[in-house]
């Protein structure tokens, strides 16, 4: 549809408009906007054949989503079979159901337009269907096979495990996949299940009985939480979802808790050699839960200091300022089952690593030295106060964003999270934020992690002569490249006499 | 289980998927077009339900628009555009100016000493342009002057204002993105702040200040560095795009030359905004939540005040040569091998794309025939993918796929072909056909989902040359037959016509993959299982080996439990090794 509209009414009313543009952004009046966002208890029920669902029709277009999260995870993953739950993520989908085979299935959901996928993450696991509202039951039809009777065909499972193997071969070839991985286990502990990941033996040693004992231990309608959301009657869908999960036709367990014990690495400079132009750094320290009562001043603090984008002093000194990053800030995410690591981080050329690590350090310092500006605290909170709304600006953002609070318990503890979330963070002050910084920053006491040519990285910059080993008293500690299949340390270059 | 065959629940949706040529009309986007009286053409697409509006816009200006020297010239003013104006990123707007003045004489002085360099360098005087200690005397004096201009300047300016108002007022995902095509710059704003964006946006395009010229050339650099320089493929698929095309300027990449970059001149970036982002060359696009006339009004009086431009933005006049013979490219990098195939086919809006585009989708993803034929079926390959790039000036269509281990590049390259062959005969049957119709039917929808991905879709497509592509290509694509099809596979699958990348991985760049018969092997066990291995493959002595193995054996059947495992391992690798020989 295009309307053309006449000019000459719009040129009328420029010229009749009685303001002149102001030279500053500040003298412009803007309407009244109140937000207020959706009530979790109106769109939750609990259905009889056990799992919770938040139901939100949604008529706009004719599309249908039903997301089940799943408690499992590769927390869950056995002794020696690391990468178990993720494959069994994928086979559950691409590896057929006990009355159609792989193939079939596929060509069928190819024929719809439906999108059906799966996933197994860390501490959950998700099954999504998104199709057509006119292809609900059938769709609903192959999702209940799907989660309570997957096939996990041999062919498919060999198939998979082909392409895992062959995939782990990449795991040094780009250095932003050994930082986070080298991360993970200095933040965590190597033994943490967090840090620890597939090896070519324990992908090879995953049988199709090993999946199926896995999948019959957890996916059962207990451990299932539901966001459904689009072109339904909530009445219909809710019968249709009794049905889907009624008679579930084995009996599964309750996961044990998610352990949360962490053993980090000593603080420290850690240096992984990679022949690359351009070091990444990962400055790291210990983290707190989101349900800390100082959360709040946290997340501001953290805005101030880098996790708000162009706002945020790392950003403002390392790439405005200096030219010596793309891409630099900080985070600090509250952990849902255990203390979230805090992390700041950038990438910059060899010769300017140790510079503007220094940078960094010295803006956790200012946060802790002095109290952020008024200005900051504003635009802090701002920045989360009036984008609020976004977390709710589709029905299935809506429905999704609820199953995950009933998913992780907070729903329980705080029904109204989301209702005061504003008020809370508004109530924050300038000391509170210091007082955050004072408590979570120690910039004496990083682990800090350098992925990067070593031997450049060391050189520094004439025009910036800081050394890499003078920003933690304890030197340089050097991480081994390890063998991307069996994740053994890989022997030194240096120490190689071949080279 | 059996399934049913399109339920036919209402009539709506066999509209759509059963004769799915026509019906599209449930799909469109109900944009309003208005044109300013200085040139800027205005979208607005008004959608309740969130109380925010999504606002863009797209300069029709993009890296086909440089030459070469200043390569990159058109992602660097990206950043630019964000540095403020003479009210916002300062406190003194005439000093502000005068630095900036000095900053640009002293800047003439360094580029003289650049050229110095440069010739030293073609002298083999010096090795790296980019090292600190190639830069000459007078330079290293000349950059300490320039500091102390930055930090004159920094006495009185206010760090990412621009940034700051619009977070502070509740705005979010403020970004850009500049590609071959386009450059365009968008934003979320509350509903209430529609006039914020009116203001900010034409002061930009008004009065732009390009402040921080020179270090944000830096952080471009380091952009480079992260995405071309330092990621496995980035480097090689950026000279296998310089093969691809001969005479077009998508011949050079969007981020520029890495001697480009740091050559670019403020004074380039100055002629460049004045060229190209004068009204006429520039299309306004507002999504959400206001009225559409209260925005038509707005934007008169706000970007009304913006002089149309003395000339139009030159168009680019290049035709690519017509390719006569096959090019290869053949790379070792840090990546499991892969085949590339590429071919020169048409643009955006070109009559033939929409064939093209229904076969990318007929060959990609689980169901679709690369991953079949050569995944699934031959197994020569890990995964696939095809590609029909329809860019504004010219298009190109791709296939390509990881080697599976134990397969070879050839293996892959004459899989592709093949597959590509079945098309040329014409071998598609009308279910695979209404198949990958009913997914872009689907998709039409999908697409609607939210304000932000409707922003897009009409600057993509206003950014290739018509944002009515948005609500008329639909029709177009399910028109699409199979002899359509057919004739595009002809037309443009040809042997003179295509290049071919081959990857494989650099020798040493990684080790041997662990051994899956080492699996049941304690992590103590396995380095000496390792070690072993080894040094069997290497053993030639094959009546020496046939004794070991007669001991092995003997001592296998008495050996404690832990160990067995180990020594089992050894047998089988002496058994294979023995074989080896044997055969020779």
């Amino acid at each position: 549809m295009l309307i053309r509209t006449s000019l000459v009414l719009l040129t009328v009313a420029a010229c009749l408009a009685p303001a002149a543009i102001p030279d500053r952004p500040e003298k412009l009046a803007f309407p009244e906007l109140r937000y207020q966002p959706p009530d979790p208890s109106l769109h939750r029920t609990q259905l009889k054949s056990g799992p919770v669902a938040y139901i939100i029709p949604d008529r706009e277009l004719p599309l249908v989503t039903v997301q089940v999260t799943v408690r499992v995870g590769s927390y869950l993953d056995p002794v020696d079979r690391q990468g178990l739950a993720s494959m069994l993520g994928t086979l559950l989908v691409h590896g057929g159901t006990e009355e159609v085979s792989a193939d079939v299935l596929e060509e069928r959901l190819a024929f719809l337009a439906a999108s059906l996928s799966a996933g197994i993450g860390a501490d959950s696991g998700t099954v999504s269907l998104n199709l057509l509202s006119k292809d609900l039951l059938e769709g609903l039809r192959i999702l209940r096979d799907v989660l309570s009777r997957p096939r996990f065909q041999e062919d498919k499972l060999e198939l998979r495990r082909q392409q895992t193997l062959q995939g782990l071969k990449q795991r040094n070839d780009d250095s932003a996949d050994i930082e986070a991985r080298e991360m993970a286990a200095l933040a965590h502990g190597p033994d943490f299940w967090a840090a620890r990941y597939p090896t070519g033996s324990s992908i090879t040693a995953i049988t199709r009985q090993e999946l199926l004992t896995f999948h019959h231990r957890w996916f059962h309608p207990a451990n299932f939480t539901l966001a459904v959301s689009g072109d339904f009657d909530r009445t219909a869908m809710t019968a249709q979802l009794e049905s889907l999960f009624e008679k579930w036709p084995f009996q599964g367990e309750l996961p044990p808790p998610i352990p949360a014990v962490l053993h980090p690495a000593a603080p420290g400079v850690y240096v992984v050699d990679k022949d690359v132009p351009q070091g990444r750094v990962s400055i790291l320290l210990p983290g707190v839960m989101r349900d800390d009562p100082s959360y709040p001043a946290i997340q501001i603090m953290n805005d101030i200091l880098g996790g708000g984008g162009f706002t945020a002093r790392i950003m403002n000194r390392v790439r405005s300022d200096e030219g010596l990053a793309y891409s630099a800030g900080s985070s600090f995410p509250g952990g849902t089952w255990f203390p979230s690591t805090f992390r700041a981080g950038f990438q910059s050329k060899s010769r300017t690593v140790a510079y503007a690590s220094s940078i960094v350090l010295e803006e956790m310092q200012r946060m802790i030295d002095k109290p952020v500006t008024e200005e900051e605290l504003r635009t802090a909170k701002r920045s989360f106060i009036d984008t609020f709304s976004e977390n709710f600006n589709t029905q299935g953002k809506v429905a999704a964003l609820f199953a995950r609070e009933e998913f992780t318990g907070r729903f329980k503890k705080n029904p109204n999270f989301w209702k005061t979330y504003s008020q809370r963070l508004e109530s924050v002050t300038t000391a509170e934020v210091q007082e955050a910084a004072v408590k979570h920053l120690h910039p004496d006491r990083v682990t800090l992690l350098v992925v990067g040519k070593k031997e450049e990285i060391l050189k520094t910059h004439p025009d910036h002569p800081v050394k890499l080993e003078s920003l933690y008293k304890g030197g340089i500690r050097d991480l081994p490249l390890r063998d991307p299949v069996t994740l053994q340390p890989l022997p030194s270059k240096t120490s190689d006499p071949d080279r | 289980m059996t399934f049913i065959h399109l339920s036919l629940r209402s009539v709506f949706s066999a509209v759509c998927l059963v004769t799915a040529t026509s019906g599209l009309w449930a799909q469109q986007i109900p944009v309003v077009e208005t044109t300013l009286p200085n040139g800027f053409k205005l979208l607005t697409v008004e959608r309740r339900g969130e109380p925010r509006i999504s606002g863009g816009w797209v300069a029709h200006v993009g890296s086909a628009n440089e030459r070469p020297g200043i390569t990159g010239i058109a992602h660097l003013f990206e950043h630019m555009m964000f540095k403020g104006t003479p009210t916002l990123g300062t406190k003194d707007a005439k000093k502000d100016m005068e630095i900036i003045f000095e900053q640009e004489r002293v800047r003439d002085e360094m580029r003289l000493e650049e050229a110095k360099m440069r010739t030293a360098l073609r002298r083999g005087v010096i090795t790296e342009i980019t090292s600190p200690e190639a830069k000459t005397p007078r330079l290293k004096e000349l950059e300490v002057n320039f500091k102390k201009l930055i930090e004159a300047q920094r006495e009185t300016s206010v760090k990412n204002e621009f940034d700051r108002i619009y977070t502070t007022a509740g705005a979010s995902g403020m970004n850009a993105f500049t590609s071959e095509d386009m450059t365009a710059y968008f934003i979320s704003v509350p509903a209430n702040k529609l006039e914020l964006w009116m203001w900010m946006e034409s002061e930009r395009l008004l009065r732009p200040v390009f402040r921080e010229f020179y270090s944000e050339r830096d952080v471009v650099f380091e952009e480079r560095r992260m995405r071309t320089d330092s990621t496995p493929t980035g480097k090689f698929t950026e000279q296998f795009n310089a093969l691809f095309w001969d005479a077009h300027p998508y011949h050079w990449p969007v981020i520029g030359w890495p001697s480009d970059i740091p050559a670019i001149s403020k004074k380039q970036a100055d002629e460049f905004f004045a060229l190209y982002y004068q009204p006429q060359n520039i299309t306004l696009i507002l999504v959400g939540d206001f009225q559409t006339t209260d925005a038509q009004k707005m934007a008169t009086e706000y970007f009304g005040r913006i002089p149309r431009g003395k000339q139009p933005a030159p168009e680019v006049t290049t035709l690519e040569i017509p390719s006569v013979g096959e090019k290869r490219y053949y790379a070792e990098a840090e990546t499991n091998p892969q085949v590339e195939i590429h071919w020169r086919t048409v643009g955006f809006g070109h009559r033939d794309s929409y064939a093209l585009e229904v076969l990318q989708q007929l060959l990609l993803g689980r169901t679709g025939r690369l991953y079949k034929a050569l995944v699934l079926g031959k197994q020569v390959a890990t995964e696939a993918f095809a590609q029909q790039d329809s860019r504004k000036w010219a298009g190109a269509f791709a296939v390509g796929a990881e080697v599976k281990e134990g397969k070879t590049p050839l293996e892959v390259e004459q899989a592709l072909e093949e597959e590509i062959g079945r098309i040329k005969v014409g071998d598609v049957p009308a279910e695979e056909l209404q198949k990958v119709k009913n997914n872009f039917a689907a998709a039409e929808y999908r697409k609607l989902s939210a304000n932000m991905p409707i922003l897009f879709q009409l600057i993509f497509n206003e950014g290739l040359g018509d944002w009515r592509e948005v609500n008329t290509g639909g029709a177009q694509i399910q028109a699409v037959t199979a002899a359509d099809l057919r004739k595009v596979a002809v037309d443009y699958f040809k042997k003179e016509n295509r290049a071919v990348a081959v990857y494989t991985r650099k020798a040493g760049a990684v080790a041997d993959a662990e051994d899956p018969d080492m699996s049941g092997l304690t992590p103590e066990q396995k380095p000496v299982a390792r070690q072993i291995a080894a040094a069997l493959r290497a053993e030639t002595d094959l009546e020496g080996m046939k004794q070991k193995l007669a001991q092995m054996e003997t001592a296998l059947a008495s050996a404690d439990p832990k160990k067995q495992p180990l020594q089992k391992f050894i047998v089988k690798k002496i058994i294979e090794r023995v074989s080896q020989l044997s055969a020779k």
